[in-house]
């Protein structure tokens, strides 16, 4: 299967493009049920009874988020995805106003703001489910929730992107703090913690290593702010900013459509995002929920991921040769303690700073 | 919802409404039905946001903390300054923009006026926020066409535009809301006859001097209404400075608002916080009394009278280029710059053949999992919506009209409030009273076309009532005379004369219907998504390429749709039966 999904991969740098990663290569397995688990043959026949399943996501891209929805209405047909990608604090923000009106939309909520999930498992409005697939990932991805309320199904880099046309790589910044230097005033792109889950992480890591100091001095560079961490690639690409903390998944992957894009990996660590996802209680779909959440943590969705240079969940899933992936660079990770307290916190700092 | 014409045919209130309050008069069943539903609609979500203003938020109990907390911080306290700064800005533009305009396609011989009064539906038709992803990839200061060309013009390092700016909003906003202007001052000056102007021209005035020493003067009161409704659109509006004011590092009213709905939802603050777009806009109300109330505008009679077309020599073509200027930052620019991205790989490209590509319409169409049902709801949401509307503010209307009830005029009232509630609050009040059980309505079709409904009305009712007002009731009267009940006389008589102008009604409230995002964006549910709410969300990405093109399939389906009206109904709807 793994060789399959090789091929798909040489196609796809051979030039045939996107197009046949969204559609036409999708037809790995095609769900026959001879090689369905038990527990997946169970929950699958559960799941088509439900018919469908709302998954709000903040993990990818958009198209990375289709596609990956796609493929399993691909392998369980039958089960229709509704997906709605929105930065991690506008989908928690939906959620939160779900919950207080106390009519949940949501099936599964995959952010990437671990604290979240601090939170709700805290005020029990999850529901636990311990997947098959949880004992088949990466050491480094397992058992970040013991008592199995949550589970990491995707991660993700923050370093730093440029755009090749304006920096030539020699005069590009090494590390983080080269990033307050006056000769990037103008030139930065962000995106902002009171949306995005992947910013929010890295804010509380910059501080964690400098300081809000740190915080203060890019503020005088005039940095461009967005709101995901997504809109960075789009700044560059259009020559509107130069350098950006961005993520290395979407960035790497609109460089390899042609856009004049390269990655640095700061060498004091490009921050390791890990992002949870988790189904919540009373849902109108408990088992598709339970089903995707099966899903997330399969070969193929790694396989998808990874073809869209996201991080693998699995150890038989490798990425391409060349692509950097989060082994081969020094990263750094806050705590999810630090995670869950820091955000908020710094949310309202970032607000003081910078005005929004 | 449909409610309106249904009670309309129940007069006699059959039933065991009917039965209980038979002692009344069957007019007042009516009377009651209409209220209970306007009180619904309008009075209970603005009420509950008064209530919840003041209230703790976990026990209920009286409280002045929201107040506090609300004001208690320099930022947010800026934000409403910015909403005043955004508003004042707006409406002297689209003034500017929209008086002359008005004034040369009603008064003079300016060439080109049926490609002008085109553009200008174009603008009227295009939503805020697609404006200012337009005006994002022509002003973006490094990346933007217009900074660009002038880079290359000029050998300049940087451009001279930058949309990411308090000015910048200014505009991006003001170019689509000086339709309104545009529509009001037209049709007031279309009912002012030369005579006035004939005699200043006989005392020795020029054309100059009578236009602005007599013929602005008479439509005071149409320039103050359009300036008023730009300057309330801007403040309630929240696509177009999420996308602008946020990366310009500066808050308005409605990102704020959206703020207190991050984790945790903080409705009551909320509520407070959103006080002062309801005073704000209450307060230009009074004042527009103020202001016009004193005079006489009685030239305005509506009666006959000879108007005769004003000659500009030469300056009919300096007249047509301020056109031109006006409709080129409104539609031709942005449109321009969206259809190509709409059709680029990657926009920033530029225009080339390696560049083209159906990809991003494709992607919408068939691979995301949401757009298709997203444009079905925003057409079935709108074509409800202006169904509802329409129904009830015709009811209303024509128990006003025909003084069929007592008190006709607080129901005339309770139709035109929504007018005042800035869109986003009207939403939070709607959730604030509908999205929890009881109703628990939260997720569902019905909360969003209730909330179109009423944020609506006024629209509606405006149209209706103009509409009614042009029948007298002598040839219902007739009817009755020879025996036929009301309802048949509503339905031979009235119906067949009110066709035309009540599909312009329905126009009236389907197109805004279909881009309305202030509303929409803390009501929907992630099936009950609509097109504007998804462009929102794509755009936290900055992906335009897939958001101009999805922003294309909106204008193209509400653009044909409205091709359809204009063939049933004539091709000036717009400017006849608004307001």
């Amino acid at each position: 299967m793994i060789g399959h999904f090789a091929s798909r991969r040489d196609i796809l740098k051979g030039g045939a493009g996107i197009a046949a990663l969204g559609i036409g290569a999708l037809a790995p397995r095609s769900a026959s049920a001879a090689e369905m688990t038990a527990r997946e043959k169970e929950l699958y026949a559960a799941a088509k009874q439900e018919g469908s399943l709302t998954w709000y996501t903040a993990h990818y891209d958009d198209q990375t988020a289709q596609s990956l929805g796609r493929m399993f209405e691909q392998l369980y047909p039958g089960i229709k995805v509704s997906v709605v990608r929105t930065t991690a604090q506008v989908a928690f923000q939906r959620v939160s106003q779900e919950i207080k009106a106390g009519a949940m939309q949501v099936d599964l909520l995959s952010t990437t703001d671990i604290g979240h999930y601090v939170y709700l498992k805290d005020k029990a409005l999850l529901e636990k489910y311990v997947p098959d697939n949880a004992g088949r990932v990466l050491e480094i991805y397992k058992n970040y929730d013991p008592d199995g309320f949550y589970f990491v199904t995707s991660a993700g880099m923050v370093a730093m992107g440029y755009n090749t046309t304006k920096l030539a790589a020699t005069d590009a910044p090494k590390n983080w703090t080269d990033l307050i230097d006056a000769r990037w005033k103008d030139k930065v792109s962000l995106g902002h913690p009171g949306f995005s889950g992947y910013v929010g992480t890295w804010v509380v890591t910059m501080r964690k290593l400098y300081g809000w100091q740190f915080f203060d001095k890019l503020a005088a560079n005039n940095p461009q702010i967005g709101r995901s961490i997504v809109d960075t690639v789009t700044m560059l690409n259009a020559g509107e900013r130069v350098v950006s903390a961005g993520p290395v998944a979407a960035t790497m992957e609109s460089a390899q459509r042609g856009n004049p894009l390269a990655m640095i990996y700061p060498t004091d660590g490009a921050v390791l995002i890990v992002a949870p996802s988790g189904i919540m209680k009373g849902v109108k779909h408990p088992n598709a929920a339970r089903l995707f959440m099966e899903y997330l943590m399969s070969a193929e969705a790694s396989k998808i991921q990874v073809d869209r240079f996201g991080e693998t969940m699995r150890p038989e899933v490798s990425p391409a040769p060349g692509v950097v992936a989060a082994k081969d660079v020094k990263t750094i990770r806050p705590t999810v303690d630090e995670i869950f307290k820091g955000i908020p916190e710094v949310i309202k700092q970032w607000r003081d700073t910078f005005g929004v | 919802m449909s409610g309106g014409l249904d009670t309309l045919a129940q007069p006699g209130g059959r039933g065991m409404l009917g039965r209980r309050f038979a002692f009344l008069e069957p007019s007042m069943a009516l009377w009651l039905v209409l209220i209970a539903v306007l009180v619904f609609l309008v009075a209970s979500p603005v009420v509950r946001i008064l209530v919840s203003s003041f209230q703790e938020p976990e026990t209920g109990r009286f409280t002045f903390a929201n107040y506090a907390e609300a004001y208690g911080n320099w930022r947010q306290l800026r934000a409403v300054v910015n909403s005043i700064e955004l508003g004042l800005g707006v409406a002297l533009l689209a003034g500017l923009f929209g008086v002359p305009i008005a004034w040369a396609i009603s008064r003079t011989d300016m060439p080109a006026k049926g490609f002008v009064r085109l553009m200008v539906f174009g603008a009227f038709i295009t939503p805020p926020y697609l404006g200012a992803i337009g005006w994002i990839l022509l002003a973006g200061p490094n990346s933007g066409w217009l900074n660009k060309l002038w880079m290359a013009a000029t050998g300049a390092g940087h451009g001279i535009f930058n949309v990411y700016s308090m000015p910048g909003l200014i505009v991006v906003v003001a170019v689509t809301s000086f339709p309104y202007v545009f529509v009001f001052v037209n049709s007031a000056l279309d009912l002012v006859s030369s005579e006035m102007e004939d005699a200043a021209n006989i005392l020795g005035a020029g054309t100059l001097r009578t236009t602005f020493r007599v013929t602005l003067p008479l439509v005071v009161p149409a320039i103050i209404g359009g300036l008023i409704i730009s300057f309330l659109e801007a403040i309630a509006l929240f696509g177009a400075p999420a996308l602008i004011a946020l990366p310009a590092r500066f808050h308005v009213v409605s990102t704020q608002l959206w703020q207190f709905f991050e984790y945790p939802v903080r409705v009551e603050e909320a509520a407070a916080f959103s006080l002062p777009l309801l005073i704000i806009t209450v307060l230009m109300f009074w004042l527009q009394r103020a202001i016009i109330g004193r005079r006489g505008y009685a030239a305005v009679t509506g009666k006959g009278g000879e108007r005769r077309t004003i000659r500009l020599g030469a300056w009919r073509w300096a007249m047509l280029g301020y056109a031109f200027f006006v409709c080129a930052l409104a539609v031709i620019l942005p449109m321009t710059v969206l259809l190509q991205a709409a059709f680029a790989k990657a926009w920033g490209r530029g225009l080339s053949l390696d560049n083209l590509t159906l990809r991003n319409f494709t992607y919408l169409l068939f691979e995301q999992t949401q757009a298709q049902q997203a444009i079905v709801n925003t057409f079935v949401y709108s074509g409800a919506t202006a169904f509802a509307a329409i129904g009830l503010a015709l009811a209303i209307a024509y128990v006003v009209n025909r003084r069929l009830v007592p008190f006709s005029n607080l129901l005339a009232f309770l139709c035109m409030a929504p007018f005042v509630i800035p869109a986003i609050v009207l939403a939070i009040g709607f959730y604030a009273a509908y999205a929890p059980p009881p109703l628990a309505l939260y997720g569902t079709a019905a909360i969003l076309i209730l909330a179109y409904t009423t944020r609506f009305l006024p629209i509606a009712y405006t149209a209706s009532a103009a509409g009614l007002r042009s029948i007298s009731a002598e040839m219902e009267e007739a009817v009755r005379i020879l025996g036929g009940g009301r309802l048949v006389a509503i339905r031979k008589v009235l119906a067949p004369l009110l066709k035309k102008s009540l599909a312009g009604s329905w126009l009236l409230v389907f197109i805004p219907a279909t881009r309305e995002l202030s509303s929409a964006i803390f009501l929907v549910g992630p099936n009950t998504r609509v097109i504007s709410v998804m462009l929102f969300d794509l755009s936290e990405e900055g992906n335009f390429e897939v958001l101009s093109a999805l922003g294309a399939i909106l204008l193209i389906i509400t653009v044909t749709i409205a091709a359809i009206g204009f063939r049933v109904i004539g091709r000036d709807f717009m400017v006849r039966s608004a307001r």
